[in-house]
């Protein structure tokens, strides 16, 4: 980076150290920075979505959506997180790839399923064995942002369909008798007071979501804990260090990174709910 | 030509015929008709053929002891429950129905609303909306529901705040206001929708002594403006005053009814003697 990096032998102290933290490898772990808050930021309207498609799907008049409502809602609960961000990044790589394998080779006819192995031809690579390393990590992240909407959209849709239960009644009967469509009913009445009751559970969900992102780590997304444990050890995957074992420092400073994440989310919280709850007496 | 002219005169005698008996012919239609309503809720029958006129100007009062239909039988009215059976005829034009049986339901949501905005309800528990304030709370459904002009409906709302006397409270939210202020705007809120009749649900209930003057003050103005009105309610005292007509509710039938002199002071069955002694 600097000049004077140039000559690492003529450097003593922070000097060193200021050209030591501005390696391209560090700049890597920087950027990994952007990758975590550019998930959090790419996963919540997914996330919302599915939440409230799950939550509406609850309340649904036809059986078989309500089916499906709860169906998601307690599969995607009823089973650790881990577990679905080991399961899900492969079983859709693989779908994805076995519908590209049928369609782009259809001529290919050597089963995909060859004993322990999961065979597709060369075209039906996601993405393409030669493309970019750009296009691989996109594909990583992306099915990232799917993994982990699909397992926080459920917990969103039960807090929204818990929060649309806690609207008093006569708050939405009152609308219907002055004339209000079910429809502007829902929109008028039931959603603005429904944050109030929401907020509290998706600030909790926030927060586990902001403390689930090192699973990215298990998705082969290199994030900001990946590049901790590898800057951070003496020796390791990626280069062999002359300084000691630093680990503790670099999980240190992920510490802080994480708390002042959260203690920005919370403050960001704090004045929504303020906003939300306005003239509802729940907010005292 | 000559028959051109002929058809012309024809038709405007017809006209004319019918002008005269429209003012000579019965009386105006009633604002509310009830006809035998019947209402179940499972194998609980709760209403059982009730018979109910209120011509324009009326004010009905709704009394009986806690359980014998009163709430459910003004729900019926404007249709937030379904009688099972019976005929409910708003200003002359009866509800029309998906089918006549027992699970009938209203079969035209445009009647539906349109009914609901011309029949405007006061709840025993307020029920303002509390995400909006005092101000949006009125000016909501004349915006929304009958797509008024935001500042006209604004104006008027303003207006109507100042006559149930609580203007200055416009930009505060409901649960700011104690209980009667709150009634009160509840009752702006159901003039915004100039409605043809209002329908009060034991609307001093929630009240203690003091606010519910605030609120039968603001009830026996409306009265005295001629507006017509079903009102049920525990207050006595309230429905002597304010009502032309008495209505005494028991188990879901009529027992008695007639003006308040007839139903207070000469009283005659043994029920309504109950009830009223009960009440003193
Ligand atoms: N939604 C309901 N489901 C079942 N029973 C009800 C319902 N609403 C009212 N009831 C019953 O109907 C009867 C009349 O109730 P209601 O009309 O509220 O009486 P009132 O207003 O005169 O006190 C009561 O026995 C009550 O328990
Ligand atoms: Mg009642």
């Amino acid at each position: 980076m600097f000049e004077i990096c140039a000559e690492p032998r003529s450097l003593e102290g922070l000097t060193w150290l200021s050209c030591y933290l501005t390696t391209p490898k560090h700049a890597a772990m920087y950027y990994s920075i952007l990758t975590v808050l550019g998930l959090l930021l790419a996963v919540v309207p997914p996330i919302l979505f599915l939440g409230f498609a799950g939550a509406l799907a609850r309340r649904s008049k036809i059986a078989p959506v309500r089916w499906l409502g709860v169906g998601y809602t307690s599969i995607v609960r009823g089973v650790p997180d881990i577990v679905f961000f080991l399961f899900f990044p492969i079983a859709l790589d693989q779908a994805v790839e076995y519908i590209r394998h049928k369609i782009k080779c259809a001529d290919v006819l050597e089963p995909v399923y060859q004993g322990n192995d999961f065979v597709v031809c060369q075209a039906a690579k996601m993405p393409l064995g030669i493309a970019d390393q750009f296009y691989h990590e996109a594909w990583g992240f992306s099915l990232a942002v799917i993994t982990f909407a699909i397992v926080f959209g459920a917990f969103t849709a039960n807090t929204l369909h818990g929060a649309l239960n806690a609207v008093p009644k006569g708050q939405l009967e009152t609308a219907r008798a002055f004339g209000m469509s079910e429809r502007q009913t829902f929109w008028r009445v039931h959603m603005p007071q429904m944050w109030v009751y929401a907020l509290p559970g998706l600030s909790n969900l926030w927060m586990i979501l902001i403390k689930a992102t090192p699973l990215l780590f298990l998705l082969g997304v290199k994030d900001i804990v990946y590049w901790a444990k590898e800057l951070g050890g003496m020796k390791t995957q990626v280069y062999t260090y002359a300084h000691p074992d630093w680990r503790i420092w670099y999980f240190g400073a992920l510490l802080v990174f994480y708390l002042f994440l959260t203690w920005v989310s919370q403050r960001a919280f704090d004045r929504i709910f303020a906003r939300a709850s306005r003239g509802l007496s729940v907010a005292s | 030509m000559l028959q051109v002219l002929f058809q012309g005169l024809h038709r405007n005698t017809a006209i004319l015929d019918q002008l005269l008996t429209d003012t000579t012919g019965p009386a105006e239609t009633p604002v509310i008709e009830l006809r035998n309503i019947h209402k179940s809720y499972g194998d609980l029958e709760v209403i059982k053929g009730v018979d109910l006129t209120a011509h324009k100007g009326d004010v009905i009062a709704l009394i009986g002891s806690s359980g014998s239909g009163k709430s459910t039988l003004l729900r019926c009215v404007n249709l937030l429950e379904t009688a099972q059976q019976g005929d409910i005829v708003i200003s002359g034009e009866p509800v029309s129905w998906s089918h006549e049986t027992a699970n009938r339901s209203p079969k035209d949501a445009d009647q539906v609303r349109r009914f609901r905005t011309n029949l405007s309800m006061v709840f025993q528990q307020f029920n303002l909306w509390s995400h909006l304030s005092v101000l949006q709370n009125v000016t909501e459904a004349p915006v929304t529901v009958l797509g008024r002009d935001r500042a006209d409906a604004e104006a008027f709302g303003r207006a109507l705040l100042e006559k149930v006397g609580i203007a200055d409270k416009a930009d505060m939210y409901p649960s700011q206001l104690s209980g009667g202020q709150q009634q009160r705007a509840a009752i702006a809120r159901a003039l915004a929708m100039e409605p043809s009749a209002m329908l009060f649900d034991e609307p001093t209930s929630a009240l203690d002594p003091e606010t519910e003057a605030e609120v039968v003050t603001v009830i026996r103005e409306l009265a005295a403006e001629g507006r017509t009105m079903l009102l049920v309610t525990h207050d006595m005292k309230m429905a002597r005053e304010v009502a032309n007509h008495v209505i005494f509710l028991h188990q879901g039938v009529i027992e008695e009814q007639g003006t308040p002199d007839q139903v207070f002071k000469q009283t005659k069955s043994t029920r309504l003697q109950q009830f009223l002694s009960s009440t003193q």
